[in-house]
Formats: C-alpha cells, sequence, structure tokens
C-alpha cells in the first residue's frame, strides 16, 4: 500500500465521514502507536509495548503494516550492546492521523444530530 | 440502531479519548519542569553575592555635575547572567534529552532551549546598548513602562518568557499559571515587605531573593506533583 492510498484526501462534505476512514489509521491500536510517534517525535519499541500493552509480536505486525502504509519510519541501532528500536512518524502518518481525528470528530457531531433528531 | 453504525475500528468516541489520553501520558513522560525551575532557581539565587560585589555605582560624578540619581551599573548583567543562563538552558537540554532517550521517547525541550538563549542574547545586548548610551548622557528616571520593560528584558524577564514557551510546549496548564505568576512578582515587582536598610546597593536584593524563591518553590512543587502522579 502506497502512502497516498494510506491517507485519503478528506470526504465531500455531504459525505458521511466513515467513507473517508482508512482501515490501515483506523484500528485501535496502530492509531496509538500514530498517537505516541506523533506525540513523542521518536519513540523506542519498548515504550510502545508498555502503552499499548502488547506483546513483543503483535506490536511487530501493526509497525510492518504501518511501514509498508509509509506512514512511520523504523530505524534499528544499538545503545551499548542493547538493540533498540525507534519509529519516527513520516509526513504521510503526520497527514493520515490528522484526517482520522478530523473523521472522528465528524462522525462523532453526526452521531449526536442524528441521535437528536430521532429524539424529537 | 441509527443509520450512522459504528465502525470496525471501535466507538469513536472511545478511540478519541484513547488518543488523548496516549497523548497526555507521553507529555506527561517528556515533561522536565522541575528540573528546569530548579536549574534556574540555582542560577537566581547564585547570582546574589555576584550582583552585590560587581555592582558598580558612579554618584561623585553625577553629585558634582549637579544631578541628584546615581548612575549605578550591574554589571553581572553582563558578565555572570549570560554564561550562567547559557549554561542552564545547555545543561537542561542535556538533561531532558538524556531522560527522554532513557524513558524511549524523543525530547520536546529545543524550542525552550533555544528561545531562552535566544533571549539571553538579546537581554546581554539590550544591557550593553543602554550602557554605552548613559555613559554619554546625564542619568534620568525611567517612567513606570520603562521600569516594566527594564524588569521584563532582564534575565528574572527573559527566563518567565522562555518558561512562557516550555508551558506551551509541554501542554502545561498548570506551569503557564506558575510562570504568569512569576512573570507578575518579577514585573511590579512585589518584595513581601521585604526592605533591608543597607543602602541603595541593596535595592536588588529583595526582588531577587524572591524571584529565586518563586522559582525554587516552583521546582518543588512541580516535583511533588509528578512523584505524586507517578
Amino acid at each position: 500500500m502506497t502512502a497516498e492510498a494510506g491517507t485519503p484526501g478528506p470526504p465531500a462534505p455531504s459525505a458521511h465521514p466513515v467513507t473517508g476512514l482508512d482501515d490501515v489509521v483506523h484500528q485501535r491500536v496502530r492509531l496509538g502507536i500514530l498517537t505516541i510517534a506523533h506525540e513523542a517525535r521518536r519513540v523506542e519499541f519498548g515504550y510502545l509495548r508498555t502503552q499499548l500493552e502488547l506483546t513483543g509480536g503483535n506490536l511487530s505486525k501493526h509497525l510492518s503494516v504501518l511501514e509498508e502504509a509509509g506512514l512511520i519510519a523504523v530505524e534499528k541501532g544499538y545503545e551499548g550492546r542493547r538493540g533498540r528500536t525507534w519509529i519516527t512518524l513520516t509526513p504521510a502518518g503526520s497527514r493520515a492521523l490528522a484526517e482520522e481525528v478530523g473523521r472522528l470528530k465528524l462522525l462523532i457531531a453526526r452521531v449526536e444530530t442524528t441521535g437528536a433528531q430521532e429524539d424529537r | 440502531m441509527t443509520t450512522d453504525s459504528v465502525p470496525v475500528g471501535g466507538d469513536p468516541r472511545r478511540l478519541l479519548s484513547d488518543v488523548r489520553a496516549l497523548a497526555y501520558r507521553v507529555r506527561l513522560d517528556q515533561r522536565v519542569t522541575w528540573v528546569a525551575l530548579l536549574v534556574l532557581a540555582a542560577v537566581t539565587l547564585a547570582a546574589i553575592p555576584i550582583d552585590w560585589v560587581s555592582l558598580d555605582a558612579d554618584c561623585g560624578r553625577v553629585f558634582a555635575a549637579g544631578g541628584t540619581e546615581c548612575h549605578v551599573r550591574r554589571l553581572g548583567l553582563a558578565f555572570y547572567w549570560p554564561p550562567a543562563l547559557l549554561l542552564a538552558y545547555t545543561a537542561i537540554a542535556v538533561y531532558a534529552v538524556r531522560v527522554a532517550r532513557v524513558r524511549g521517547l524523543g525530547a520536546r525541550v529545543m524550542p525552550y532551549v533555544l528561545t531562552g538563549a535566544a533571549l539571553t542574547v538579546l537581554s546581554a545586548t539590550a544591557w550593553l546598548l543602554v550602557r554605552v548610551y548613559l555613559d554619554s548622557h546625564p542619568p534620568f528616571t525611567l517612567p513606570y513602562w520603562g521600569l516594566v520593560l527594564d524588569r521584563l528584558i532582564g534575565p528574572a524577564g527573559t527566563i518567565g518568557v522562555a518558561l512562557l514557551v516550555l508551558a506551551w510546549l509541554e501542554r502545561h496548564p498548570a506551569l503557564l499559571v506558575f510562570t504568569l505568576g512569576y512573570l507578575a512578582v518579577v514585573l511590579v515587582p512585589i518584595d513581601f515587605g521585604l526592605h533591608p536598610q543597607w543602602g541603595y546597593l541593596t535595592d536588588f536584593l529583595a526582588p531577587q531573593i524572591v524571584n529565586g524563591a518563586v522559582l525554587l518553590l516552583g521546582a518543588v512543587g512541580f516535583a511533588v506533583a509528578r512523584r505524586r502522579h507517578r
């Protein structure tokens, strides 16, 4: 999947927000990874594993999906004898996160509006 | 069930709430507030004896010329504060980067450090220009707004302005409130009734003790709050 495929443009004003949701980003763990990487600028594998309460293997799978979509960059290195893996958000990843958060807010607003109309 | 069914990723409210909670957690782990305040308090308090010793008052020349205001130079503003503050900001940056790295995060303190360093250089340059001007002009009393501006571009004022940047970077409302209080103390200034009668050369003493004490109390307060939060 390309970075463009991972970051579709914003939906047309009349379109339902769900139609613009990207499966790569719209997944709880992957959204968490993008959020942490965005706030942290750079985040280590172990920190992600602890915060998201995942096993190493599970986290690796999600990281591979995001890396293939061009949303994150993975850098492996050593600190002393200890191997460390650092994850950074790419510009496409930043855009994808912002769009996902925007769509979630739109979706919540849409659900609340529909709910209010049904209550009448 | 409404036409707006919940998407496969989960309840959007819960997803958004998770995003906010994770972002907040990361910011908490990146914060170095109490260390920054402690370092700046140490620099401020260590400046007291240095400012006192390096104070240069030229009253004779002024009185001989019929003037009533002494020409006082705080040489520490040129020789102590700029290197001390630059060193302090470097120490804060090194600490922040190391701590963040150990925790497995990137640091977000660099804009604060760069702002602090730039303001320090600006403050020292302003002091130098004012000295050059005063050396060739008779002393005069500054209007109130001039005094406020003088305090704002002084070392204590630049510490406060840089702390505003830190509060924004760390998205830290408590630090913002603390910094606004600190800036009020610096700019007004509040001396809490401390008026040592040791001559005009000690006029700076009470505000400087108060500024240092406020920073120190802030450091202790934020350290305690952090410990409780963990």
